[in-house]
């Protein structure tokens, strides 16, 4: 199935774009959101406006989704409405719509390989427990870290990252 | 040889995307054609005069019809034939609309080069034609109408009234099927039973009607005009003509306690016992799951109507045709776990609603809430539970559930003013007379309607059901309290009729309800001739319309056989005994008996012969013809398809006249569009197939070859497309040793009712082909 009449945004979301289209607004899925409940999210809304408004990508309640599922896997009509969130978020990081929390997280990534480094507490409480300061990730195993360096530089996260 | 081809537009069905002056032009060049016309209607008065009329002035002797598909005209045209004075049989249509235009609407040259093709096929087909006489036989008039519900009971009683004999035939120990237990129906709020009694009683005293209750039906064979049917009738263990329907006396002595299936489970009934109140007949039962054969009931009933020594009794009958009206069964509402039905006392069905507002249901018309007994301060419906809803598999609208939901609010709030009544609801779908209306006067009743299918029912810590919702009007997010919640829960295809659709090779939807002839022309004829469907066995209908579609197969049903003759068209397989070698492999492979080798030779039995031609494809000598499906014919067709091979991939298909054909034509119908790589051959079977055919595709050079019929179970011809399976999976062992690809040949089982299916399997295959290349690529090459 095509999608007609395509606003950019819809056209632009290759798995789940055409899908959306197939919403007939009964709620479920906003209903259903534990996070809804407490944030500005609501689900349906935002399916609906990435069919007919590109500051969908700059809407603050994309990134409120927990991505529990609970929407999915109710939607009567089959929608991936969780799948669609993901590609909203990386449509909108392509246009370099990140908010600095992300961006820190993300520069953390390309320096330590890990999105929540290692600090001194953690450190001490591994010891505490028996355990050896560093865990067996790259943070033991430094020619390790270069090869996550590389593969993240070769798929232009870097460059994604130092986007201002 | 004077060949008349007369190409339709079908206004702008088909002129709008094939060029008909060019397709005029190339089909005027061709041999034996004497005349081609293109006219805007050709099934109008005015297509059939002027065919008449040329017929006549130009010496035709044979016509082409390039237009819309044989299923809808070919009669038409058949007796335009006769009328000019030609034998009717030397016609062909070739399916320009359906098979092309409908289907292409995007590729304008190719489409038009497609339906030269088709043409083609047809003009070579026209040139083999032979004439025949049509053969007229004998019809039963009687009909047999499965399932006592309203649609059944409305179709007996208009045939028996105009003086058919009927059979009924219900598997309940009484007929009245769900609208039996409904307390009041919309749009008019009266009294369900009080309108639907007076019919049941009808039908049980009518002369006409041969009833018969907790009975089923076990065989059904035959065709049109004589089917045969068996069943059995279980025993009550009540004698029907002296139970005089006290019930009091039997059932109060009995000892055995059970939930009564006729109130949802919700009120307790006895083993012995009378269904409802009205029952038809009156008379109770036994319900020998539970019965302890402890005999007090036999002590205490005054008429000595009690008899355990009743066995089930079998029967049979001849019909000339069959109403199948066996109704749909409720969701299952535990399927919906979020809404906590069967685990949350206080959570019940419209169904279950409809018994505790009934009268005589087992609150005797009072609604409590279950767990408190106490009449419910706020209730809530819940719509579209089971309906709409791809998770359980039910994409479609149920239709009668937002109605049969402000019904019971109606009648809550006409009952309990105080009561604070709400229906959430994603559409609300009235679209019926005095429906809107309806809606209207449920609102101005003070019933509040919220925008928003609830997510979930929960208990908090107080133990207060609360319904999560987004009000969709409000955008906002909330949860509310209720004691009592109703779900609307929707209509299902029943199991029960599984059986009789196998018997009578009915196909079924995606949705698993019967499909019928033409979603839209033919609304209670079945795919297969002489079968009617009536009410919710082909979908979710509401009362008024299964009432209309009961009187309408009554009508369908008369029409076919009020002249107690029927006619056939004369395509039975015929030996010829020059060829025959009378090595029996043609009694083997009919699956109806009718071959039989007499004193060496193969000898057809000419009435019986169904005419799917798999005798004809198994024959090892070619000593068994098809009229009017004959191998040279096939082949001619073959051959024009091939003659000039204009695309790449190119694909021969063989599509069964029973389903896989109307696949494509619900593809056309539809305007789903698909590649326009492939040429159609229409067959009766798939066991038509002759593994030959598909070799002389493949030699004259046709890239695939695509063989579909009915799904694997549900042959109109019984194992008609297991043959073809067999047939060609040893065919495909066959291309493999002489260096083809086996892909080449492709095997796909298509219900009528997927016109989606066959779409996708002419792209898939294009796809296939586009990989392997044109046929013979991966041959060796041959080194000079």
């Amino acid at each position: 199935m095509s999608v007609r009449n395509e606003p950019n945004v819809l056209s632009r979301m290759e798995k789940t774009g055409s899908t959306i289209l197939k919403c007939m607004h009964c709620g479920v899925c906003s209903g259903s959101c534990p996070s809804g409940r407490h944030t500005s999210l609501n689900v349906r809304k935002l399916l609906r406006k990435a069919c007919n408004d590109p500051a969908v990508l700059s809407d603050d309640s994309l990134w409120m989704c927990t991505t529990c599922y609970n929407c999915q896997e109710r939607c009567p009509r089959g929608i991936d409405i969780v799948d669609a969130i993901f590609e909203m978020r990386a449509l909108a990081v392509q246009e370099g719509i990140i908010y600095p929390e992300h961006r820190k997280v993300g520069e953390l990534l390309l320096e330590h390989g890990h999105a929540v480094p290692i600090n001194e507490e953690n450190r001490t409480k591994r010891e505490a427990l028996g355990l050896d300061p560093l865990p067996p990730t790259v943070h033991s195993f430094p020619e390790g870290l270069e090869e996550v360096k590389k593969l993240l530089t070769s798929c232009g996260f870097d460059e994604l990252m130092s986007e201002e | 040889m004077r060949i008349g081809v007369y190409i339709c537009h079908c206004g702008l069905n088909i002129a709008s995307v094939i060029n008909m002056d060019a397709l005029h032009r190339k089909v005027e060049e061709m041999e034996d054609v004497t005349l081609v016309k293109d006219i805007q209607f050709m099934c109008s008065d005015f297509g059939q005069e002027q065919l008449i009329e040329d017929i006549k002035e130009n010496n035709i002797d044979r016509i082409l019809v390039a237009a819309c598909t044989p299923k809808l005209h070919e009669t038409t045209f058949k007796r335009v034939l006769e009328k000019a004075g030609i034998n009717p049989y030397l016609l062909e249509i070739a399916n320009i609309r359906e098979q092309c235009s409908w289907v292409h609407m995007h590729n304008h040259s190719m489409a038009t080069q497609k339906a030269f093709d088709l043409i083609k096929m047809g003009v070579a087909k026209v040139k083999l034609l032979a004439p025949l006489q049509i053969r007229k036989f004998k019809a039963n008039k009687d009909v047999l109408v499965i399932g006592g519900g309203v649609a059944g009971i409305e179709a007996a009683l208009t045939l028996a009234d105009a003086g058919t004999h009927v059979y009924m035939v219900e598997k309940e120990p009484t007929i009245g099927g769900k609208m039996a237990l409904l307390n009041e129906v919309f749009p008019t709020n009266d009294c369900s039973i009080c309108v639907l009694a007076p019919k049941m009683t009808d039908v049980q005293n009518h002369p006409n009607i041969e009833m018969r209750t907790y009975s089923e039906i076990t065989d059904i064979s035959g065709s049109v005009g004589n089917f045969n049917v068996k069943g059995i009738q279980h025993p009550r263990y009540v004698m029907v003509d002296r139970c005089k329907g006290c019930i009091d006396e039997c059932s109060h002595v009995c000892p055995v306690e059970i939930p009564n299936p006729f109130d949802s489970g919700l009120g307790k009934t006895k083993a012995i016992n009378m269904p409802i109140p009205q029952a038809v007949p009156q008379s109770a039962y036994i319900n020998n799951e539970y019965c302890v054969g402890c005999g007090l009931c036999k002590q205490a009933c005054p008429a000595d109507a009690i008899d355990f020594s009743l066995k089930e009794e079998e029967f049979s009958f001849t019909v000339g045709a069959v109403i199948v009206a066996t109704g749909y069964q409720g969701f299952d509402a535990k399927r919906k776990e979020e809404y906590g039905y069967s685990v949350y006392p206080d959570v019940l069905t419209n169904m279950e609603l409809e018994r505790l507002l009934n009268a005589s249901g087992p609150t005797r018309g009072k609604v409590v809430v279950p767990s408190t007994r106490e009449i419910p301060k706020k209730v809530a419906f819940i719509q579209c539970v089971g309906s709409r809803d791809e998770t359980v598999d039910n994409p479609y609208c149920s239709r009668v559930c937002c109605m049969s939901s402000m019904k019971n609010a109606q009648m809550i709030k006409e009952r309990y003013p105080d009561t604070d009544v709400t229906i959430h609801y994603i559409d609300i779908r009235a679209a019926g007379e005095m429906y809107e209306e309806y809606y209207v006067r449920t609102q101005l009743m003070g019933v509040n309607f919220i925008r928003g299918k609830v997510a979930e029912v929960q208990l908090d810590t107080q133990g207060q059901m609360k319904l999560r919702y987004e009000d969709t009007l409000d955008c906002a997010i909330r949860e509310e309290p209720y004691d009592l919640v109703i779900l609307g829960t929707g209509m299902e295809a029943s199991t029960t009729s599984d059986p009789i659709a196998k018997m009578l090779n009915l196909s079924k939807r995606p949705d698993r309800f019967l499909s019928i002839a033409h979603p839209k022309m033919r609304p209670v004829d079945a795919h297969i001739n002489g079968v009617f469907i009536a009410g919710c066995a082909s979908g979710p209908k509401e009362i008024q319309t299964s009432i209309a579609q009961g009187s309408a197969s009554a009508a369908r049903s008369t029409r076919l056989l009020a002249k107690g003759e029927l006619e056939n068209d004369p395509f039975s397989a015929h030996v010829d005994p020059e060829k025959c070698i009378g090595c029996r492999i043609c009694e083997n492979t009919c699956n109806f008996n009718t071959i039989k080798v007499i004193d060496g030779k193969a000898v057809v039995d000419e009435i019986s012969c169904q005419t799917c031609g798999s005798c004809s494809a198994s024959c090892p000598t070619d000593a068994i013809t098809m009229p009017h499906s004959t191998d040279e014919q096939i082949i001619a067709q073959i051959r024009a398809a091939l003659e000039v091979k204009d695309e790449f991939p190119l694909i021969i298909a063989f599509l069964c006249n029973w389903c896989s054909y109307g696949s494509a034509d619900l593809a056309g119908t539809s305007r789903i569009q698909y590649p326009t790589n492939v040429r159609i051959i229409k067959v009766m079977c798939a066991g038509r197939v002759d593994p030959d055919f598909a070799l002389e595709a493949l030699q004259g050079g046709a890239d695939g070859v695509l063989v579909t019929g009915c799904r694997l179970d549900e042959c109109h011809y019984i194992l008609g497309n297991l043959d073809a399976k067999h047939r060609m999976e040893n065919l495909k062992e066959v291309l493999d040793e002489i260096g083809l690809d086996p892909k080449r040949l492709r095997l796909q089982w298509i219900s009528a009712a997927e016109g989606e299916k066959f779409a996708k399997t002419i792209e898939d295959f294009v796809d296939e082909l586009t990989e392997l290349g044109p046929v013979g690529s991966e041959l060796p090459e041959v080194q000079e």
